[in-house]
Formats: structure tokens, sequence, C-alpha cells
């Protein structure tokens, strides 16, 4: 009998690890998906917002590519509760699904900040296709937007909303901005950038309330004003909650895994019940570095662990060597982007600023080794992308960079010699993520 | 496979390369749109081009949430242009520093061995770079190591 495969979220891992299934088995397997949502790439959203591409370009497989992998999808259902002794998953609408081994890829949802009024109308969070949905048709030319929350989230749709020709109010509870992507220098370099770029910002401010505004009388359109524990009132046309995301678990009450920050794996991304696998913003796993476990719920973990569990359950055994926080941002023009431990307060931090062209490193050192890093400058300047990429090898390959490191103390910025002479090259070329050199990604997945 | 063999000891400086690059790639005479880079060593005594090894992972093609990063007939790591949206999550995770950004077209670009006919190495004057069946290797690394020592000389 061919095995059962069951991948319950159809999101970046549970596509990932689909495709990964149908390039490394060696018999056609069965495989289900479940997902409450079509697949889709939720980073892609911020780009159909501004409408620089249409909406069909969300999605990263049609109801047609499934069937031509041979994929049996059940869209627009929820698992309801997983029997990990029985191997049977059931859904939202009663049906039961039998399994030889599944993934569990459900992904985050958002959470608004518990206000009064955080609920009403005109109030959106940004984390689905139906929320970019409503807030495309809330948003006009000349709309005030207000943001609540000033985080990596907020931040990929900032140039959105103001390419939608609105003004935009941050108000950010942390005395500072993007307080868990960038430290405090870097948050000031930005916060000055984004101010000369008509965006205003308000830290420090605690939203108490949100209530209606009268409109005038037969009026369809609403207003909403945000009342402060201390401060002005904002009155806006359109609120967005960036206030943080919790990982879809609810649903696995009684499943008998071992959840922590998310649900804990092994290093073949294995739960607690070895035929049960987790993978992407629900997991907990194995990091690059230190080797902890953590949550990264980013992009780039989930294609990976995406990836290693589709091996798995496709029959090979594929070690994960662990994933690096990473994360890019773009606004106005200005590139911020923060890796691996960029806030360790163990580490040995090295700085530089040029406060003239909005530009700011700092160098993260355990040792000999860099261990974070962050950097924040204009991306027009080519060098900060080849420097971020570089920075990014230097963190992710832990070479040594004993000869550079006075070097880097006094040229944070100069960082391409070091790179090339501490041969990180001939220490990255070797290394692919499931042991092979990867495929392209086509509609159709290549076997190995 | 072939790919983009460099001898850094041969190269000049002349930066012939990153003009008929930047000129294949984007149709202008713009070194910084170039996607290979020659890098001075040594307070310019020396001189190295840099470019995409065409990695197996392929950690910007493995990252692309679109899948707008494919492989193309010479086996190049190619961006799809009209799949890519801008997102720059590439540029994050290539670890050689090699994946570009062109703020005017808001699409990524890099080296795709110009679909089979690298205009570098055919510019080459001193075939410091050589289109070859060879296996990848760190070209630079040596090389680079020997080139720095007055460098780090200047620090204390
Ligand atoms: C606007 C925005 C911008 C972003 N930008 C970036 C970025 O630039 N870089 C970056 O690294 N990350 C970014 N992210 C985060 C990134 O999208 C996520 O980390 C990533 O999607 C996680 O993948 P996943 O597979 O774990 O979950 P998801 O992609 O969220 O997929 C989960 C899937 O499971 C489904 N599901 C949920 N519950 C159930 C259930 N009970 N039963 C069945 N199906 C269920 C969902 O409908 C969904 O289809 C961004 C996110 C957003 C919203
Ligand atoms: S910038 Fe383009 S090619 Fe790069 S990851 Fe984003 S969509 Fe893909
Ligand atoms: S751009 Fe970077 S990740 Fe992509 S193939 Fe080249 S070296 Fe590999």
């Amino acid at each position: 009998m061919p095995a059962r495969h069951l991948i319950i979220g159809g999101g970046t891992a549970g596509m990932n690890a689909m495709r990964t299934i149908r390039e490394e088995e060696k018999e056609r397997s069965e495989l289900t998906l479940v997902s409450a949502e079509k697949p889709y790439s939720r980073m892609v959203l911020p780009y159909y917002l501004d409408r620089s591409i249409a909406e069909s370009h969300v999605f990263t497989a049609t109801a047609g590519v499934l069937a031509e992998w041979g994929v049996k999808a059940h869209l627009g259902r929820r698992a309801a509760s997983l029997d990990t002794k029985a191997n049977v998953c059931t859904l939202d609408d009663g049906t039961t699904i039998a399994y030889d081994d599944c993934l569990i890829a459900t992904g985050s949802s958002p959470v608004k900040a518990p206000v009064p009024g955080a609920d009403g109308r005109g109030v959106h969070s940004f984390w689905t296709l139906d929320e970019c949905r409503r807030l495309i048709a809330d948003t006009r030319p000349g709309s005030h937007v207000v943001m609540v929350g000033a985080g990596f989230i907020a931040f990929t749709i900032l140039n959105s909303i103001l390419a939608r020709g609105a003004t935009l109010t941050i108000v950010e509870i942390a005395p500072r901005i993007l307080p868990r992507m960038i430290d405090a220098t870097g948050a000031d370099v930005v916060e000055a950038w984004l101010r000369k770029h008509g965006v205003t910002i308000r830290t420090d401010a605690r939203l108490a309330h949100i209530e209606d505004v009268p409109g005038a009388r037969g009026s369809k359109t609403i207003r909403k004003r945000l009342r402060f524990a201390k401060g002005a009132d904002i009155v806006a046309d359109v609120v967005i909650m960036a206030t943080g995301i919790r990982a879809n678990l609810e649903w696995l009450k009684g499943a008998g895994l071992r959840i922590d920050q998310g649900i804990v794996v092994d290093d073949h991304l294995r739960s607690t019940v070895p035929n049960v696998y987790a993978a992407g913003d629900v997991a907990e796993g194995r990091e690059l570095i230190s080797g902890a476990s953590v949550v990264h719920a980013i992009e780039p973990t989930a294609q990976e662990h995406g990836r290693v569990v589709g091996a798995n359950m496709a029959g090979r055994q594929v070690p994960y060597r662990g994933s690096l926080s990473m994360n890019i941002v773009e606004v106005c023009h200005l590139d911020i982007a923060s890796f691996g431990a960029w806030d360790d307060p163990k580490a040995e931090a090295v700085t530089g600023v040029k406060s003239d062209r909005s530009a700011y490193r700092k160098l993260l050192w355990t040792g000999d080794r860099l261990t974070g890093a962050i950097i924040v400058g204009l991306s027009s300047a080519i060098w900060t992308t080849n420097d971020i990429g570089m920075l990014k090898g230097l963190v992710h390959s832990q070479v040594s960079l004993a000869r550079f490191k006075d070097y880097l103390r006094k040229n944070p910025f100069d960082i391409k010699p070091a790179y090339i002479a501490s041969k990180a090259t001939s220490k990255l070329l070797p290394q692919t993520v499931l042991g092979r050199p990867s495929k392209a990604p086509g509609t159709t997945p290549v076997a190995v | 496979m072939r790919i983009l063999k460099i001898m850094p000891e041969k190269c000049t400086g002349c930066l012939r390369c990153e003009i008929a690059c930047s000129y294949m790639q984007t149709g202008t005479f713009q070194p910084a749109k170039s996607v290979i880079r020659v890098s001075p060593f040594e307070g310019h005594t020396s001189y190295a081009p840099y470019t995409c090894p065409q990695c197996a992972e392929g950690w910007c093609m493995t990252a692309c949430p679109v899948g707008a990063i494919t492989i193309n007939a010479a086996g190049a790591k190619d961006v799809l242009d009209d799949t890519c949206v801008g997102c720059k999550l590439c540029t994050i995770a290539c670890p050689y520093g090699t994946m570009f950004y062109d703020p005017d077209t808001r699409k990524a670009f890099k080296c795709n061995l110009c679909g089979g006919d690298p205009a570098c190495a055919q510019a080459c004057p001193t075939a410091a770079i050589t289109y070859d069946d060879v296996p990848t290797v760190d070209w630079l690394g040596d090389f680079a190591a020997e080139r720095t020592t007055r460098l780090l000389a200047g620090v204390r």
C-alpha cells in the first residue's frame, strides 16, 4: 500500500513539504492536504495591496496544479482535532482522514491589542488575503491610516499604504519603533528617515480605547477615534492593528504533543509523536548557531522546515542544521535588515553610523565569529545589498574572522575584504539543506 | 556544467567585465548595474572580480516566495522579471552577497551566465575570467587572504 501523507496547512511550509515529497519519493504516495485557505504566500500580500501585482499572483498553487501533483485537497476546511493514537485527523465538517504520517503547518493568526473597540468595523488586521482585500476596499487616496504597532509586519506594508495615497500615522507602545528587529540606535536612524518622508510616528503610546466618530447623517463611511492612556486622541479613517501574532495550535488540545513556545520538534522536525511532524510558524526547532530550541516565525524557516519534513516523509533521513533568524524590509527606499543574535547582550558589539547617509551597522561578535548583525542603509547604494548578503554569509558560515576583527572594529562598513579573505565561500559551497542540489520551483516538481 | 572560472592573479582591474555585464544585463553601460564586481586589494595594487558561484543550494531560489528564481538552460539561477515582486528576501538569503536589487524597476537581479555566453568572460582581455566546465571552488579566498596583509598591518 502506498504511504499516506497528510499535510495540514497549505501555506509556505506545507507547500514546500508537498513539493519535496514529490521530488524525493521512490514510489508515488497518497498525498492529502487540508487547508483553511487556498495556498498563497502571505509575504506577497503587500505587493497586492499596492497594486503592483494582480491578486492571482499571490497564489502558490491553483486547484489545477494541486491535481497535477496528485494532491487530494480539502480547501476551506480546518483540521479540528488530531488523534495521534488512532492516526486520524477530524475536520471541522466531521470528515475524518487516516494517515501514516502527518505534518502540522497551520501557521499563525494576528492578535489585536486587547482594547475596547478593537473588534469594531474599520479596525483591520493584516495577515490573510481576506484581510488584504478588506483593507484595499477601505483605503482611498487621502485616507488617514493609523497603524497600531511598529513591528516588522507593520513595516512590510508601510510603502504600500503610502503608495495608495494615504497618509500614515504609526503608534507604538514601546519607546521606539521596530523593537524586535533592530536596536535603539538603528531605530533612531529609521525613525528620522520616516519623519522626513512624511510619516507621523508616536512612540510610548498606550492605546486605551477605539470608538466610532459620529459621521454626517446618512454617511456610510465611519471614522475612528483612538484614545490613549496619555496624550491627544487621533482620528483615523482606517485603523490597522499590527500588534503581534499567535501560532495556530488551539485545535491540538489533547493530541498529546509537547508544546512549549511552539510544537517541540527534534532535528528531523518530528514532534514528540514520531509520525507527526511540525514546520514553520508552529514549530519550535533547532537554531543554526546556538542549537537552542526556538520559534522563528519567518518565511525562510517555513521553507527550510517544509523541505526537510518533505524529504523525511518521503523516506530519506535528513537532519536539519537549524534556522537562522533573518529579516529585511525596505521603507521609502531605506533598507533595514537584521539577522542572527542581533540583540544578544553577551555579544561584543561594534557599531558604525553615517548619519548623513542614514546608514547604520552593528556587528555582534562571539569570540572571533560574527553571531548577529544589523544593517540600515539606502537601497540605492548597491553596497548595502551586497553587504547584507555577505554579513549574512559570515553569520551563517561561522568562519573565524580572527585576522579581521580589529579591522572590522574600525571599518564596519568595509565587509568585502574580510568576507573574501576569510574563505567563507569555501565553507558555504558544500552546504545544501537537503544534501543535494536544489530543484527549480516550476509548476511540476521534478523527481531527483 | 560550465561556470565562470576566475583567476584573480590575471586581473588588471580594467573593469571591462563590469561594463560588458551591465550592457548585457540592462542595455546600458553602467557598472553600477553589473552583477560581477571587481574589488581592489592592498590599496589598488591588485584586483579580483567576484560574482555568483551558482551555488548548489541556490539559497536565493529556494527562498523566493513566488518561485521567481529558476534554473536556466545554462544551469544558472535566473530571476524571472515578471514573477519577481521585489520583496528582497533573496538578497538576505544568499550568503555570498551576490543578489542585486534595482530600485528603479523594483526587481532583484543576478548573474545568469548570460544564458550560456557570459559577456564578462568574452570581454576580459587577460582571461582572468573564463567560461569552463570545471567544478566551482572558492577562486578568490587564497588570493585575498594574501593580499589583505598590508590592509591589516595598517590597523594596528
Ligand atoms: C504581510 C506579511 C508580510 C510578511 N513578510 C515577511 C517577510 O518579508 N519575511 C519573512 O520572513 N516573513 C514574512 N512574513 C511571515 C511569513 O509569511 C510567515 O512566517 C510564513 O507564511 C509562515 O509559513 P507557515 O507555512 O508556517 O504558515 P502560513 O504560510 O501562514 O500557512 C498556514 C496555513 O495553514 C492554514 N490553517 C490554519 N489553521 C488551520 C487548520 N486548523 N486546519 C487547516 N489549515 C489551517 C492557513 O489557512 C494557511 O493556509 C509576512 C507575513 C505577512 C502577513
Ligand atoms: S525579490 Fe524577487 S526574486 Fe527575490 S525573493 Fe523577492 S520575489 Fe523572489
Ligand atoms: S545568488 Fe547566491 S544563493 Fe543564488 S545561486 Fe548565486 S550564490 Fe547561490
